[in-house]
């Protein structure tokens, strides 16, 4: 009997072209984009901020403060040539105007043009560079003064006063060896991992839909299919599709991500971990997808919820946006997203190299949101199955 | 095959089948007829064990139903009104399916199989999509997964719904097949003429009860001939006049009365009483009764 539910499901569905393109090709797809479109965020070697500087100045200062900017890798500098009115129609983030007199003048400072699109964050930063290569330059003509005095005074010269950031910190992440950094590929591999996941619900509540209004479902029930053994020959199967899902998209993180330029995924040492986190993920996909397939009227209502819904679960569970950039009551918010679960799971096995003991709470609450779902879903479905008899 | 005595089922305050008693014999088909909402459907699917029932007894074979429905399932088969199948299944995969939920295996399932396809003539289209089937091809299909289990009681709800007169045809001949392998056959159909070519046994239920029953050639017999009664469209104000005037009368259409007679002094009566009222007639006819003046007639507003 199963046999027969689980080879009916996987004909149905690999019938279905829209259903196979929103579970394998779009979430691939999304990988690729995303994992190439943030790589360089991750980049450190790679400039994140753009710069117009106009020099009005024209003295050794300003050049010496130009020839600073160029060097500088978190900053990609460019000249330019006459005033402009307004950065935002120049496509850079920063125009940094020097005025005259500058470095000659006490009161003459350094003005600076934000576009509109600079979040706080990037302006914080590029405040900071700014001030870096200012103070630095400033240190190392106080170190000359200092030498001169010294030497005009016959003093030992002086220590050399440094401001580089590797004689004052060393900053590394915890959980990775020393030449490990986090990439775009490691962030947003688990997240459309979760999000492709629940797509299911499309063939589901298409296929479950049609059954129950052609009456199949109620024939089957006349033959002595019980209402568990139903719902099982839907869980299985899906559970084997949720499965590839979750293989092949780890497989272009592994093998297709690198070929575009952008760092290749590492699943980490705990494969097991991995596929029991899998599993319950896909439960809790499962079950959302059955209880809204049984609980809807038409196919159209069943992918209009379906699919409003898991943008809505995405996107308050730090699929779309981090979590890290959400305000606080946000990222509480984000824990009733069975999403933010697997997410959670996820970002544990592959970012910080963790195993069973660290992904059981999200596994215990996955499995859990599937089974109470799949509860709901069976009363609903022998409610409406009392009203078609 | 099928014994059901007293069986009453309600929902809130409307009762639906109302102490109903009927039996189905082995090698037989039988025709359950009534007006929509009378019950009928109710009653099939109290037969499959998909809406349970408040009293009365209700065997199978010898068996209640209430406590062997898993073993009496196994013997019967339900042929929707619905096409319940998968359309974006070939033919074959859906007999494969259905046999396989059903955990009919090795030599016995293709045997089954085998017998379905030839039975139906389905043997030219296996391979072809389900949806992309004709009309009544459809309904061959839906017909061939109901034999898969080789069943000893076939319910059919209206199994030829929107086909042609061919098709239908064939069906008809399909299923007076069933009678001679000895299954015993409720038929349920709003179209007359095919009740009548097939079924030999008929309960016409209106309201949840069952207001006639018997064989087809008996009952027609007992209700005799008939008289319809034409008036001008001038004088249909007199029809229900003439109704309360003369209880055997019944409006059939908006100018026809229909007297179901069996003697001349009934028809001598009422064309007397239609002279004293002055009430021009357009038309009299005589026939023998058919089977759905006869439904008409008991189940009519008239009465």
């Amino acid at each position: 009997m199963f046999k027969a539910m689980l080879i009916k499901e996987f004909q149905l569905v690999s019938r279905d072209k829209h259903a196979l393109a929103a579970l394998f090709i779009m979430p691939c797809v999304f990988i690729l984009i995303m994992s190439l479109a943030l790589k360089d965020v991750f980049n450190e070697q790679k400039a994140m901020m753009s710069l117009l500087v106009l020099d009005q100045a024209n003295n050794s200062h300003s050049v010496q403060l130009l020839s600073d900017l160029e060097k500088n890798s978190v900053i990609n500098t460019e000249r330019l040539q006459q005033v402009e009115a307004n950065v935002d129609r120049l496509g850079k983030q920063f125009l940094l105007t020097i005025p005259e007199g500058y470095g000659e003048q006490s009161d003459v400072i350094l003005q600076a043009q934000v576009a509109a699109d600079v979040t706080q964050n990037m302006l914080l930063l590029f405040n900071a560079q700014i001030m870096q290569i200012v103070v630095q330059k400033k240190l190392i003509d106080v170190n000359t003064q200092l030498s001169d005095v010294a030497l005009k005074i016959g003093m030992p010269t002086p220590e050399v006063i440094e401001f580089s950031q590797h004689k004052i910190i060393n900053s590394h992440y915890s959980l990775l060896a020393d030449n490990q950094k986090p990439t775009s590929t490691q962030q947003s591999v688990p997240s459309w991992i979760v999000f492709g996941l629940f797509f299911v619900i499309i063939p589901m509540s298409t296929i479950f839909i049609n059954e129950r209004k052609q009456n199949t479902l109620m024939r089957l029930s006349a033959m002595n299919i019980t209402i568990p053994v139903l719902f099982a020959g839907k869980i299985i199967p899906y559970l084997f599709i949720n499965q590839l899902q979750v293989w092949l998209m780890i497989a272009v993180g592994v093998f297709v991500v690198p070929y575009f330029g952008a760092d290749a995924l590492t699943i980490g040492d705990s494969l097991l971990a991995l596929i029991a986190l899998s599993f319950s993920l896909s439960l809790a996909a499962i079950g959302l997808s059955i209880l809204i397939a049984t609980s809807v009227d038409s196919i159209e209502q069943g992918t209009t919820i379906g699919g409003i819904l898991n943008i809505l679960l995405g996107a308050i569970g730090g699929i779309m946006v981090p979590k890290f950039v959400m305000p606080a009551f946000m990222q509480d918010l984000a824990n009733i997203s069975p999403m933010s679960w697997g997410l959670e799971g996820y970002l544990e096995l592959f970012l910080r190299q963790g195993g069973f003991a660290e992904i059981i709470n999200e596994m215990v609450a996955l499995t859990s949101f599937g089974v109470i779902t799949l509860i709901i879903a069976a009363i609903i479905f022998k409610i409406k199955m009392r009203k078609i008899a | 095959m099928i014994k059901i005595d007293k069986l009453c089922k309600s929902y809130g305050d409307n009762t639906v089948l109302d102490e109903l008693c009927l039996s189905v014999q082995a090698g037989s088909i039988f025709g359950l007829l009534g007006p929509n909402g009378a019950g009928k459907t109710t009653l099939i699917s109290i037969l499959n064990g998909l809406t349970n029932y408040d009293s009365g007894d209700v065997l199978f074979f010898g068996l209640p139903l209430s406590s062997h429905l898993t073993e009496i399932r196994q013997r019967c088969s339900l042929i929707p009104q619905s096409l319940a199948f998968y359309e974006n299944l070939s033919v074959i995969e859906n007999l494969n399916f259905f046999a396989g939920v059903q955990k009919i295996k090795g030599q016995q399932r293709n045997n089954n199989i085998d017998y379905a396809i030839e039975i139906n003539s389905l043997n030219s289209m296996l391979k072809q999509k389900s949806g992309t089937l004709s009309g009544g091809q459809k309904r061959r299909l839906n017909i061939a997964i109901g034999l898969l289990n080789n069943p000893d009681v076939l319910f059919f709800d209206e199994p030829t719904v929107g086909i042609d007169p061919q098709s239908r045809n064939e069906i008809l001949t399909t299923i007076q097949q069933f009678k001679a392998d000895n299954k015993a056959v409720l038929y349920t159909s709003h179209y007359m003429p095919e009740i009548e070519k097939i079924c030999d046994q008929v309960a016409i239920i209106n309201a949840g009860k069952i207001i006639k029953q018997g064989d087809i050639s008996s009952m027609l017999a007992t209700n005799g001939g008939q008289v319809t009664i034409e008036l001008y469209e001038t004088e249909k104000q007199y029809l229900k006049t003439c109704c309360s005037l003369c209880p055997q009368l019944s409006i059939i259409a908006p100018t026809t009365l229909l007297l179901a007679v069996n003697d001349a002094d009934s028809i001598h009566h009422v064309l007397q009483l239609l002279a004293q009222q002055s009430v021009k007639v357009k038309q009299i006819n005589y026939a023998t009764t058919n089977l759905e003046s006869l439904f008409i007639n008991l189940t009519s507003e008239g009465r």
